[in-house]
């Protein structure tokens, strides 16, 4: 070990130090949020960007911040709206990935070029919001999951995956009789998990990332999602404005609570899910990435 | 002829369940793709709320160029993007050299495994961060510059800054995520290149210059011409999660002009209009990048 070491160039150290600074300087904005949302409410004045450790150590702040109705309705409907979503994906994705594997397929240069098509020109901001109007999904959980069932980028990596499921597996099933719905989900799916694991992590996030929409067509703030919340906090400059004074009876806790580490808290809630799920599945979003090649 | 016919329909026939797996997906795409470009028409519209919209030509096109506001608003968006591709560019592009100079693959992974996190932010989280980072005078950056005794600056609000937050926040979330791409062509090299280099004897740097750099050439200009494809683009999320009135006209661009002037403001053939031009011009930029990438690479980007 110490051998090795010795043999490290300069140059690689410093290269190596100048690394490790750089990963400070990715997290620490990160970590200086979490440090603001458990400092005490008697130190919170004098916290600021370089404060490196949380006084007076308190969960008061999620505590109170939770308890607001829109921020936990506003989980609630994030929840809702990504795993509602998710399901829609994941179904259509593969469907179409099953399908559009079969080089054989009548009509399949169509449906491709169909589908590239709209990688590179979309109707835009306002003739999407009529559609919504007219299909009369404003306001309604549906606009908001919808809008981008299957993401065409995703459905050609799922494609790449599907792809390189053995023939003779699939052969094997439809000589026994399965329908190729049944091949889809009881042989194809289940022998590329890994490629269903990565468009899920991409639309999760999206999903979850989610806020343009529905700030757009959501209408009742009861609907709105968790970003949607978070955006409204972080624009607006006053903490009773956020909180509302039909609420201030009921988060009478936040209303004790500095703005600051009320943001700091909501900003940390909206990163958890990700975090949580970030170790686990980093790989899959990596080879996803190099699959995908394309942007997005 | 009628026999062809008959090949053909026993093969649609045969294949008819995938037709209907396939239906739900292109059904999808028709409605909330295709129908919108449909929409694109009220461009070329007046709306009427009691009968038919009325044609009026190139009326809202006209308007938008003889705006001011549009002007300044297309200026923008050129700007914020030429700025990104310029500053931002060539960053993952040295990331990944630098990745590549690290022999101990524990410390590699550890570094990168950070350095993705922030593509997984949105851009409303990542305004709250940057925003309490950049605060004048307690954020993070200005206790740093106060140390220095540089005077504070309010970096969100002040016109002369805005920009360079932009590409600051876009290197901030991107240069890992960006990098992959460059670090997965380095690892495609084959290492005779670099033992034949080794006995050769040529340094580090000269390899990293005529072997790594020379062979992933390809990759660069590939992501380089997908990147000006999106040119028009210019991070509508982050423009519209940044901005606050002391920087709007500096930093207003195509698509939040869209949203302002026409969804909120109800102009929507305007905005429409505005929406159309910004797509036609990203259009042309596509298929020309694409023109080229199949010069240069022989191999198209779509």
């Amino acid at each position: 070990m110490v051998g090795r070491r010795f043999r490290k160039s300069p140059g690689e150290i410093v290269i190596a130090l100048f690394l490790f600074l750089l990963a400070i300087a990715m997290i620490y904005p990160i970590y200086n949020q979490l440090v603001l949302s458990l400092t005490g409410p008697e130190f919170i004045a004098e916290a600021d960007g370089t404060t490196l450790w949380p006084r007076g150590f308190t969960l008061v702040t999620y505590r109170s911040v939770l308890a607001i109705p829109k921020v936990y309705l506003g989980i609630l409907n994030s929840l809702l709206i990504t795993s509602v979503g998710l399901v829609v994906n994941i179904i259509l994705t593969s469907m179409g990935a099953y399908v559009l594997i079969r080089k054989d397929l009548y009509g399949r240069p169509v449906f491709m070029t169909l589908i590239v098509i709209t990688m590179i020109f979309e109707g835009g901001l306002i003739p999407d919001y009529f559609l919504m109007r007219d299909l009369h999904l404003l306001d309604t959980y549906w606009s908001v999951i919808m809008y981008k069932a299957v993401n065409p980028y995703y459905l050609i990596i799922l494609m790449r995956f599907f792809a390189g499921v053995p023939p003779s597996l699939i052969e094997a099933a439809r000589i026994d009789g399965y329908s190729e719905m049944r091949i889809l989900f009881k042989i194809v799916i289940p022998v590329s998990i890994a490629g269903i694991a990565t468009i899920s992590l991409f639309y999760g996030v999206f999903h979850w990332n989610e806020y343009f929409r529905a700030m757009i067509y959501l209408t009742t703030e009861a609907k709105w999602p968790l970003q949607v919340i978070l955006r409204e906090l972080i624009v607006s400059l006053e903490k009773a404005a956020f909180i509302g004074a039909m609420n201030y009876q009921r988060a009478a806790g936040a209303a004790t609570i500095a703005f600051k580490a009320i943001k700091a808290s909501l900003i940390i809630i909206a990163i958890l899910p990700i975090m949580a799920f970030y170790p686990f599945v980093l790989k899959y979003f990596v080879k996803g990435r190099m699959q995908g090649s394309v942007k997005e | 002829m009628s026999d062809a016919r008959n090949v053909l329909r026993k093969r649609i026939y045969r294949d008819r369940f995938f037709y209907f797996m396939l239906a739900p997906v292109i059904v999808f795409f028709i409605i909330w793709h295709y129908l919108p470009m449909w929409g694109v028409r009220i461009a070329f519209q007046d709306i009427r709320y009691i009968g038919a919209n009325e044609w009026v030509g190139l009326k809202h096109f006209k308007m938008l160029f003889s705006s001011p506001v549009f002007a300044r608003v297309f200026l923008n968006t050129i700007t914020i993007s030429a700025m990104k591709i310029g500053f931002f560019f060539p960053l993952p592009i040295i990331l990944a050299f630098l990745f590549n100079e690290i022999r101990s693959a524990g410390f590699r992974k550890g570094v990168q495994s950070v350095i993705y996190v922030p593509h997984f932010l949105s851009w409303v989280v990542i305004a709250g961060v940057f925003i309490s980072l950049l605060a004048a005078p307690d954020g993070a950056v200005n206790k740093i510059l106060l140390f220095f005794r540089i005077e504070p600056v309010a970096f969100m609000t002040s016109t002369k800054w805005i920009r360079w937050v932009f590409v600051a926040s876009e290197a901030w979330r991107s240069i890992g995520w960006d990098s992959i791409l460059f670090i997965a062509a380095i690892n495609s090299i084959s290492p005779a290149l670099y033992d034949a280099a080794t006995v050769d004897g040529a340094s580090r740097f000269q390899q990293a210059i005529h072997i790594t750099l020379a062979s992933i050439i390809p990759t660069i200009i590939t992501v380089f011409i997908l990147n000006m494809g999106f040119f028009m683009n210019a991070g509508f999320d982050q423009v519209f999660n940044m901005m606050n009135d002391a920087v709007i006209n500096t930093v207003d661009i195509i698509d939040t002009y869209v949203y302002r002037v026409g969804l909120t403001k109800g102009n929507f053939s305007l905005g429409t209009a505005a929406g159309l031009f910004k797509g036609v011009i990203g259009l042309f930029l596509i298929i020309s990048t694409d023109r080229a990438s199949r010069r240069i690479s022989g191999e198209g980007v779509w």
